[in-house]
């Protein structure tokens, strides 16, 4: 313990140290809080739209309930679906940014819908967010390169290494201690405004543990990757230029090259695709015998067989029944575009296990729930929302019911999916084994060498 | 002058001699060379099926069979954007923004399908093209062969053995710019070469492509002087090293993600969902087609009654529903205009924000000539979106035209009748094709960005001869 | 009056009279020295006397705020540049280039020196220090002290400068070492070259220095001259030299 407080009194002495310290505080701090605002600022975006959309909906009730025809209802009036940011987004801003989070939908296919964007700035939107994610994948290890990459190489530069090295207990043990203290700060740099965010936030215990424990994981990563660079003995200057190579080759290399490679093995088949081929159903329809139609419609929803056939003139169950059938018959297409899209973000995930920089960056997003994954859950749940809006609209349609202004507020109202995100126990384990596999080369390889 | 050629060779020669140097050099280039690979190939292949895209909706559109002509404007059109071969280059914004555009009356669409939207996060993490590999990757390998160009000799020793041979500091700093300088150039020669191959492909024209050229020699220039100086006032290589790999951190990596963040939060942006909302009111306000009291189509119908100097809209020589339609199409439109104005000024004022960062970063301003220059940009796709949109109008319009002329008022309320017209009418209207935006547009875009790049290289090279002139001081 | 007239023909190297120092803090006192050509005069003194100042001004790195420097009549102060083409300097680490061979190290420093670098210069000088034919074009990461030490000797004689400054020639030199750097020692002052070595080493100056003079606090407080004491008495220099070292019991 007092070895303990003389590594501690020696490195508050350090200027370099200290600044490095402080400046990740700082830097983890604001990102924490720039997360903070940003979710923030979603749900003032959310809750704006949703007023906006309630006046909306109160005036087309105003302007088409006299009428009481359901079908110009389901037609005209769009519904807000919206997908909340988690308690966790903060941490990992993710996707969202390029995703919709806000989409209006109503009750026409939904497959010419559910691909709308929103606006964004796409040059803003370039380089990615600046929040604790970023801090903690990209900066993190730099600080620590700095901190730890003249752990032994600067004992032996300024001398005292055989000084050291005289005292057979001290050895290995001191240099442990010293990395242990100085990784152990740098943790608490990144994770005490993680904590302190996520109490802000009322984020739930077992997300911030997980986030807590991913942190802990990632700085003993770089801190394991030092050590056994530093076993190998080389002087501070090849030690920095190593670590920093590796660095490079983690951050910003090898994820560009496993993109190409998950881009070139999993070919995703182009949503375009879907989209052409649905309008193809449905506009076609409009020259498809209209009896054929209701057929194929009916083999899905059998309760409506029932009802009146169709007359010669235009009718809206006619017309919300091809819609229905075109989203149909696009569905086998839609399930493989959701599948390679999943199959490549499993790719990505696999190749998280490899490299540790792409790993905590997609574990930090499904923690925060902000990933691909999330964002296909809310197309999930607009999804579920939309049948539920057809088949709300069916009775009214099929058996002519009037549809006055009171019924405008049956209709039901969207409900944004509950928290999907998580942190995987496997892979934290995999990324502590790791970290304890390079560490554990990194002890064996300085006893040899040095003691 | 002999002086600064000698030193800058025995630096080249050091260089050659160092394998840590050679090594991330060899890598450098083989990145290089994947990267360009890559992008062509990814070029390529997005090419083609975009192209296919465009040429089979073109052909679906043209073999719509007779129709009523207002079916023909909810069928609508898909324009696809083309692929720019520049985007091999530099993809800008191009995985970000969509690809196509659906094209129906009454509404304007977004363009969707962006690479974005289909991938994982890992496009996050940067593309490897050739103007990541300039931008980003080419300073950090500068910086590791140049780190110690002074700093180290200041360490070794053998500064002051040089200065005691006469050497004189100016030639001594300059020689060692040079070598660095020299470097820089061949780590551009790859991306040199595939810029010139690209831009004979996309027929970018010599002032582009030399305003690209001339970004990018700039900011290496930026940063082989950054790094002579920073070597200079270092007491040792590592010190260089540290300082440097700080001072890239905090160009590339930090201040290119805080500054849009900043200004994203400082100037939002209406969302898709209010705009269309907002849309739909004041259209309502203005009149409502389908109500007979209403007063601004009451007066329209005014007009054109008096206009064909006939009393019933039955008895004019046109289709009513028609004139309606060109009405009610043109006034869509006006607001669909003034909002994507509106939107694309509040993404200029984003833009033009980023820009006056660029000031501080140079890698900001090297973006935007870059981006710029291949025309990957924002202001291309918005051109894009604008070309979209106004040959949406044109066609809608043309469909609502024929809906006036080709059909007859009395047929067209028949509800019991089905009104087709010859197909021909649609399967003759020119097909969409792309404007991207003109050279001198670009040029003009791009040429703050380029002076921002002359001053700092100014500024750097004044710099780099004031402590030259006091290098002797070190040896105090 | 005679003498010094006469120290003034012969003198390459003088500082007159000068006083240096950092901001306030004043290293040189009314420093005055000459060394002639052929002569070896070695400055003794403690940490912090003035040794290394010396040397500074005497390369034009540091300007004294009063006397005269000059070297082979050349003013150090008006001049620098000019002044180094007369000098060699030898530091204490022996900084030469690590990946260069002492062929490319010469052949590199003498052109930068201005000196056409033929190769019959450069190995007649290799020669002169004698550095081993195999050695000299191996890189320099590989040698000895005393290589290296030979090597940046050679170059001085490559450069036929009149003046060789050392800095701590023989720290860090084994008995074997610097009984052969000794010997190039008095190669050069046979060849007429004048040698200022700043160093700790009484002994060794004792065998192979013509003048001894011991530094104080920025002045020269004793002068010992092997032509008038030609056994170079050690005990009473070893006196001298304790006394030269202020705060230090003897």
């Amino acid at each position: 313990m007092t070895m303990l407080r003389f590594e501690w009194l020696l490195l508050i002495r350090s200027r370099l140290t200290l600044a490095a310290l402080i400046v990740l505080s700082v830097l983890s701090i604001f990102a924490v809080a720039r997360g903070l605002h940003e979710v923030a600022r979603q749900n003032a975006v959310i809750a704006h739209l949703e007023t906006l959309q309630k006046n909306d909906m109160s005036d087309l009730a105003k302007a088409y309930g006299p009428e009481g025809d359901a079908g110009y209802a389901a037609y005209y009036s769009f519904h807000h679906t919206f997908d909340p940011p988690s308690r966790l987004a903060f941490a990992a801003l993710g996707q969202r940014d390029v995703l919709p989070y806000n989409l209006r939908v109503r009750a026409l296919g939904l497959q010419a819908q559910l691909y709308e964007g929103d606006i964004f700035n796409p040059e803003l939107a370039l380089p990615g967010r600046f929040d604790l994610s970023f801090v903690l994948v990209y900066l993190t290890p730099l600080f620590l390169v700095v901190l730890l990459h003249d752990l032994v190489s600067g004992e032996a530069e300024s001398g005292r290494l055989s000084l050291l090295r005289a005292a057979p207990k001290a050895g290995i043990a001191l240099w442990l201690r010293r990395a242990a203290l100085r990784s152990a700060l740098v943790f608490a740099a990144v994770a005490v405004p993680f904590v302190a965010g996520a109490v802000i936030a009322q984020a739930p215990v077992a997300g911030v543990m997980g986030g807590v424990a991913l942190i802990a994981l990632y700085v003993m990563f770089w801190t394991a990757l030092c050590l056994l660079t530093a076993a190998f003995g080389f002087g501070s200057r090849i030690n920095a230029l190593v670590l920093l190579s590796q660095w490079v080759i983690l951050v910003l290399v090898a994820p560009t090259l496993a993109h190409i490679a998950i881009s070139r093995s999993v070919p995703v088949p182009q949503g375009v695709d879907i989209v052409l081929k649905h309008r193809q159903l449905v506009h076609g329809a409009w020259e498809v015998p209209k009896d054929l139609t209701m057929q194929r419609f009916f083999h899905s929803h059998p309760e409506w067989k029932a009802t009146a056939p169709l007359g010669k003139t235009f009718e809206w169950k006619w017309y919300f029944a091809f819609h229905h059938v075109g989203d149909e018959s696009v569905a086998a297409d839609v399930a493989t575009y959701r599948g390679r899209i999943l199959q490549r973000q499993a790719l990505a995930e696999g190749v998280g296990y490899l490299l540790p920089s792409v790993g905590v960056q997609a574990a930090m997003e499904r923690l925060g729930d902000t990933d691909i994954r999330g964002y296909l859950s809310y197309q999930d749940q607009i999804k579920t929302f939309h049948t539920a809006l057809r088949r709300f609209y069916y009775p009214y349609i099929f058996n002519k019911t009037p549809f006055p202004e009171p019924e405008y507020a049956k209709v039901p109202r969207f409900e944004p999916r509950s928290y999907g995100g998580g942190i995987g126990g496997f892979y934290l384990l995999t990324l502590a084994a790791l970290s304890a596999g390079l560490g554990g080369g990194g002890v064996w390889l300085m006893r040899k060498r040095i003691v | 002058m002999s002086r600064v050629l000698t030193i800058a060779l025995n630096e080249g020669r050091a260089l050659l001699r160092n394998r840590t140097a050679v090594i991330s050099a060899a890598l450098f280039l083989l990145l290089s060379l994947m990267a360009i690979l890559n992008a062509w190939d990814q070029f390529r292949y997005a090419q083609g099926l975009r192209q296919t895209y465009q040429s089979e909706a073109n052909q679906t559109f043209d073999a719509q069979p007779d129709r009523h002509p207002h079916r023909m404007v909810h069928y609508g059109h898909f324009v696809f954007r083309p692929l720019n071969p520049m985007a091999a280059f530099d993809p800008g914004v191009d995985a970000f923004t969509g690809q196509m555009l659906y094209l129906e009356g009454h509404r304007q669409n977004s363009a969707n399908f962006s690479d974005t939207r289909q991938n994982t996060s890992l496009v996050r993490f940067g593309q490897l093209t050739p103007a990541f590999c300039l931008q980003v990757l080419a300073p950090l390998l500068l910086i590791f062969l140049g780190f110690g160009v002074i700093a180290r000799e200041r360490e070794n020793g053998t500064l002051v053995l040089c200065l005691t041979q006469g050497v004189t500091g100016p030639q001594m700093f300059w020689g060692k710019a040079l070598c660095l300088a020299v470097v820089a150039g061949l780590i551009l020669l790859p991306a040199l070469v595939s810029l010139g191959w690209l831009a004979t492909q996309a027929m970018l024209g010599w002032g582009l492509t030399l305003a690209i050229l001339t970004g990018y020699v700039l900011y290496l220039l930026i940063w082989t002087m950054g790094i002579v100086l920073v070597s200079r006032f270092a007491r040792r290589g590592r010190e260089a090293l540290l300082g440097l790999i700080a001072l890239w951190a905090f160009f590339c990596v930090f201040v290119p993600r805080i500054a849009p963040d900043l200004i994203a939060h400082a100037r939002p942006l209406l969302t898709q969902m209010e705009t269309d909302i907002r849309i739909h009111k004041e259209l309502k306000a203005m009149g409502d087609s389908h109500n007979p009291d209403d007063p601004y189509f009451n007066a329209f119908r005014q007009k054109v009654l008096k206009s064909y100097g006939v009393s019933r809209v039955e008895d004019l020589p046109v289709n009513y529903k028609g004139l309606l339609a060109l009405e009610g199409e043109r006034m869509t439109s006006a607001l669909f205009k003034a909002y994507a104005d509106r939107n694309f000024g509040q993404q200029h004022a984003q833009t033009r924000l980023m820009d006056g960062v660029g000031l501080l970063a140079p890698v900001l301003a090297v973006q935007r000539v870059s981006m710029s220059g291949a025309g990957t940009d924002l202001s291309a796709y918005q051109a894009f979106l604008e070309q979209g949109e106004a040959y949406r109008f044109g066609l809608v319009q043309h469909l609502n035209q024929l809906q006036a002329t080709a059909l007859t008022y009395a047929d067209d309320t028949n509800k019991a009748r089905e009104n087709r017209i010859s197909h021909d009418h649609w399967t003759n209207y020119p097909d969409f094709v792309f404007r991207p935006p003109a050279m001198a547009e670009r040029l003009e875009r791009l040429s703050p960005a380029l002076g921002v790049l002359a001053l700092w290289c100014g500024v750097l090279l004044g710099l780099g001869q004031w402590s030259a002139l006091r290098l002797e001081r070190l040896m105090k | 009056m005679t003498e010094m007239q006469q120290g003034d023909q012969s003198a390459i190297l003088r500082l007159k009279a000068v006083s240096a120092g950092y901001g306030r803090r004043t290293i040189l006192n009314d420093l005055s020295l000459e060394v002639s050509r052929g002569e070896i005069f070695a400055l003794l003194g403690g940490n912090g006397a003035g040794k290394s100042t010396t040397l500074r001004v005497l390369l034009g790195f540091l300007k004294p705020s009063a006397g005269e420097v000059t070297l082979a009549g050349q003013d150090v102060v008006a001049d620098p540049a000019a002044a180094r083409a007369h000098v060699a300097y030898v530091a204490e680490n022996v900084a030469l280039y690590e990946h260069l061979s002492a062929r490319e190290n010469l052949a590199y420093l003498l052109t930068l020196a201005g000196v056409t670098a033929e190769a019959s210069r450069i190995e007649g000088a290799l020669e002169a220090v004698g550095l081993g034919v195999a050695a000299r074009g191996q890189r320099l990461s590989g040698y000895s002290k005393g290589m290296r030490q030979k090597t940046a000797i050679a170059l001085a004689v490559a450069r036929e400068v009149p003046v060789l400054l050392l800095d701590e020639p023989t720290s860090g030199l084994d008995p074997r070492a610097i009984s052969e750097f000794h010997d190039l020692l008095d190669v050069l002052r046979a060849r007429g070259t004048a040698i200022l070595m700043v160093t700790h080493d009484l002994l060794g100056a004792t065998q192979v220095a013509d003048r001894i003079g011991f530094l104080s606090e920025g002045r020269l407080t004793q002068v010992a001259d092997k032509s008038e004491d030609r056994s170079f008495d050690i005990n009473r220099l070893y006196q001298a030299y304790q006394t030269a070292q202020p705060g230090q019991v003897a």
